[in-house]
């Protein structure tokens, strides 16, 4: 299945597509009728040089027609002065894609029509021809209101089509005066004139309630004070934050827990893949190349998948529901302090399961400036993938004090959070000084979450994730594997004495705790001089040379050349840092052995025989960890999110300087280097 | 703490009676006049205005204080603190104010 097929914007000729602009206030329920008249034939872009993203999807009405539809950023007026404003504008005119759009298909609430109608109009004075959407009039129905749309459509000059992208009513209307107005060369005149001004305006907002005067019968019930409360309680200084901390709670579990088994189905698809290659293909530097970087080097990346759908799937739920605003709301204050806006908070607490999902979900923050701001804070924020890490190096540090370990895990996520709050109020401060977008955010009503629209954003998400991780993450994957694969060191001759010294590339006779495994039997013996023969392939690689080239740079802060292998081979993703370890230790990959595996890790020692971790390295490795851009994907992503290589590179330098720093000190104060 | 513009802009000396948004009680109505939001920068302004929080329109509070929480219509509005102290809105005596949500 394919996403991109159906949706090339580029139009052929002899078949053209017309070509539909989907506009309206934020929260009217643009997306869910988009993905009502689309499906999954939709793909997600930026704009041509932006952040600000749209969906362009087709569908095709009842005579077949084909139709392109552009879904625009939701906004408050044409003429404001921000990004998504100014990218509408441009639509409308031309200036994006190829020509002007065909039609342009206004989505109004049908629940807050004098707001929603003021839009329209000053919309529909651009002269493209258009259809009004009442979207929601479902809803409108339930609560007693009731609109004549042929009125509205005489007094509008379009047609006024009531629909809900909900349960789908209306929608077959709705393409056939779309397929009416985009044949059309110039839009008719309405029967009273518009309002000049823009919406908002003394002239519009008279204008409006004189259209609705005429055009829709009074709506009786109303939830306000249902929702007055609500509203009281989720933005409770108290209790407000105390609800959003469960909500959090639950949706970590479910990000944690939920994604286990689908992430191990992954994990066991991906090995089942490796160990066809290697049936298949002959062995050698294909075999290699398919099994180790291609489907290693998706692997890595893809894991992550369940997690980032099963976010976007319960965010959209939240969002979808109205409590992300209240949330966001509630939370600004203490966001702010920090450079940052209240709708920063999901992104970051999301980027503790893992920094991709999160940097994905900044697009929840409106304004530049704070998006940018809180996607370099977001891989500060200790991610799962660092949890290995963690185990490891507090196993070894705090080996039968579980409090201390424990103490020193949470530590690490402090430590991580406040750098990357500090490095998003600096970064506000300097590089992206400007003023803050007034925080006036709208609540939309309280509403069941749609669960189709969730389900798509969700897919949605996952695709323009693995369409990342197929392109720039596999490219530097593949690259980054043959740097520790090549060139071929000669395997060991293997016998149980050999495995010892095999696990020198020098020759050098080495009193280590992996020589403990030549006194076993059997297929410990194969087992650990494979392991050796995977560590001479480590340090005889172009990874391993760079290794001992780099290794005066990471001296410092307590690093030998094979610890610095595994940081450098851990740039890929932090996890790998662990394999590479227990690689150079002779562990073996998985690190299976577990009673041993800590044991061994721990009493390993350097080429020179002193041993490998001491207390100040181990600090100095932990502190570097959490603060390090150790991970490929997420620069892909921050490269894809931001448009440039510019803020990748920036965050790449910056928090290595910190973490080299941090180690740096971590190692002097645990009383290393003396 | 508001990182610019944080002081409420001071009333302006006119006949009916105008107060900060942040003096408001709960459910009580106000009505916002043009020159209300004077205080604020000019794209803040036309945002506000394009939000629904626009010339003479009439707002009920539904959460008070700072920030606060109106509705103009059907727009429920979230507005932080240090602009909702810059917005000067002429209350409507409850009594006279049979209108439930705003002027339809």
């Amino acid at each position: 299945m394919a996403p991109a097929d159906a949706t090339a914007p580029a139009a052929s000729p002899a078949t053209r597509t017309s070509r539909i602009a989907l506009l309206g206030n934020p929260n009217v329920g643009k997306s869910t009728l988009f993905n009502a008249l689309c499906g999954l034939r939709a793909k997600t872009a930026n704009f041509p040089g932006s952040t600000v993203e749209h969906h362009v999807g087709s569908f095709r009405d009842r005579r077949g027609r084909e139709f392109e539809l552009i879904d625009l950023p939701g906004i408050y007026s044409l003429r404001l002065e921000l990004p998504e404003s100014r990218l509408c504008r441009d639509c409308l005119e031309g200036r994006i894609g190829d020509c002007t759009p065909d039609a342009t298909l206004i989505v109004l609430d049908s629940t807050n029509l004098v707001r929603n109608l003021q839009f329209a109009a000053s919309a529909l004075r651009r002269g493209v021809p258009a259809v009004v959407a009442l979207n929601m009039s479902d809803e409108a129905a339930r609560r007693g209101l009731s609109i004549d749309t042929s009125a509205a459509s005489a007094l509008l000059g379009c047609p006024v089509i009531a629909v809900s992208g909900r349960s789908g009513t209306g929608l077959q209307e709705l393409t056939d005066a779309l397929a009416d107005a985009s044949a059309m060369k110039a839009a008719p005149s309405p029967s009273t004139p518009l309002p000049e001004g823009e919406p908002g305006s003394g002239e519009s907002v008279r204008w409006a309630n004189q259209l609705l005067a005429q055009v829709a019968g009074s709506g009786a019930s109303s939830m306000d004070a249902l929702h007055d409360r609500l509203d009281a309680a989720f933005t409770h200084p108290v209790l407000g934050l105390a609800l959003f901390g469960a909500v959090m709670a639950a949706l970590f579990a479910a990000l944690f827990w939920v994604a286990t088994w689908p992430m191990e189905w992954i994990g066991s698809i991906f090995d089942a893949l490796a160990s066809l290659v290697t049936d298949v293909v002959p062995p050698g530097v294909l075999q290699d190349l398919l099994a180790d970087g291609v489907v290693g080097g998706i692997a890595a990346t893809v894991v992550f998948l369940p997690q980032i759908c099963i976010l976007f799937f319960l965010l959209a739920l939240l969002e979808d529901s109205g409590y992300l605003a209240r949330a966001a709301f509630a939370l600004d204050r203490v966001m702010r302090r920090f450079g940052l806006p209240g709708q920063a908070f999901m992104p970051l607490l999301s980027s503790h399961a893992c920094a991709l999902p999160g940097i994905m979900s900044t697009r929840l923050i409106p304004d530049e400036r704070d998006r940018i701001a809180a996607i370099l804070a977001a891989p500060f924020m200790s991610c799962s993938a660092r949890l290995p890490v963690y185990v490891l190096l507090c196993g070894i540090l705090f080996a039968d004090r579980p409090l201390m370990a424990g103490a020193a895990f949470v530590g690490c996520y402090a430590l991580g959070a406040a750098a990357g709050l500090l490095t998003a109020l600096l970064a506000r401060r300097t590089v992206l000084r400007g003023p803050s977008r007034p925080m006036v955010l709208e609540l939309p009503a309280y509403r069941i979450p749609h669960v189709r629209t969730a389900l798509a954003t969700a897919v949605e998400r996952g695709w323009m994730f693995l369409r990342n991780a197929g392109s720039v993450i596999l490219a530097i994957a593949v690259v980054m594997w043959w740097l520790s694969a090549y060139p071929k060191v000669e395997s060991p001759k293997v016998t149980p004495d050999d495995t010892i010294s095999a696990t020198g590339t020098d020759g050098t006779a080495r009193g280590s705790s992996i020589a403990d495994t030549s006194t076993l039997a059997g297929d410990a013996d194969r087992d650990s001089s494979d392991a050796g023969a995977a560590r001479a392939q480590q340090e005889g690689s172009f990874a391993g040379m760079a290794g001992r080239a780099l290794e005066p740079l990471f001296r410092p802060i307590g690093l030998d050349s094979q610890l610095t292998v595994a940081v450098l081979t851990s740039f890929m993703a932090r996890e790998v840092f662990t394999t590479t370890v227990y690689v150079v230790t002779g562990v073996g990959e998985d690190g299976t052995d577990d009673q041993g595996t800590l044991e061994r890790v721990r009493n390993a020692t350097r080429l020179d025989g002193t041993p490998l971790f001491t207390v100040p390295t181990a600090w100095s490795l932990l502190v570097f960890y959490v603060l390090a851009m150790q991970c490929l994907p997420t620069l892909a992503l921050v490269r894809r999110e931001t448009g440039s290589w510019r803020w990748p590179l920036a965050q790449f330098v910056w928090m290595t300087a910190v973490a080299y720093a941090g180690a740096l000190i971590a190692f002097r104060i645990a009383g290393g280097g003396a | 703490m508001g990182d610019r513009n944080s002081v409420p802009a001071e009333p302006v000396q006119q006949d009916p009676v105008r107060i900060p948004l942040t003096q408001l009680r709960r459910g009580q109505r106000a009505t916002v006049e043009c020159a209300a939001l004077d205080g604020l920068p000019d794209d803040h302004r036309c945002l506000l205005s394009a939000m629904g929080l626009g010339d003479s329109c009439q707002l009920r509070v539904c959460r008070p204080g700072a920030p606060c929480i109106v509705q103009v219509d059907g727009t429920r509005l979230g507005i932080a603190h240090d602009v909702a102290a810059q917005i000067l809105v002429t209350p409507i005596p409850e009594s006279s104010n049979p209108i439930r949500n705003g002027p339809r």
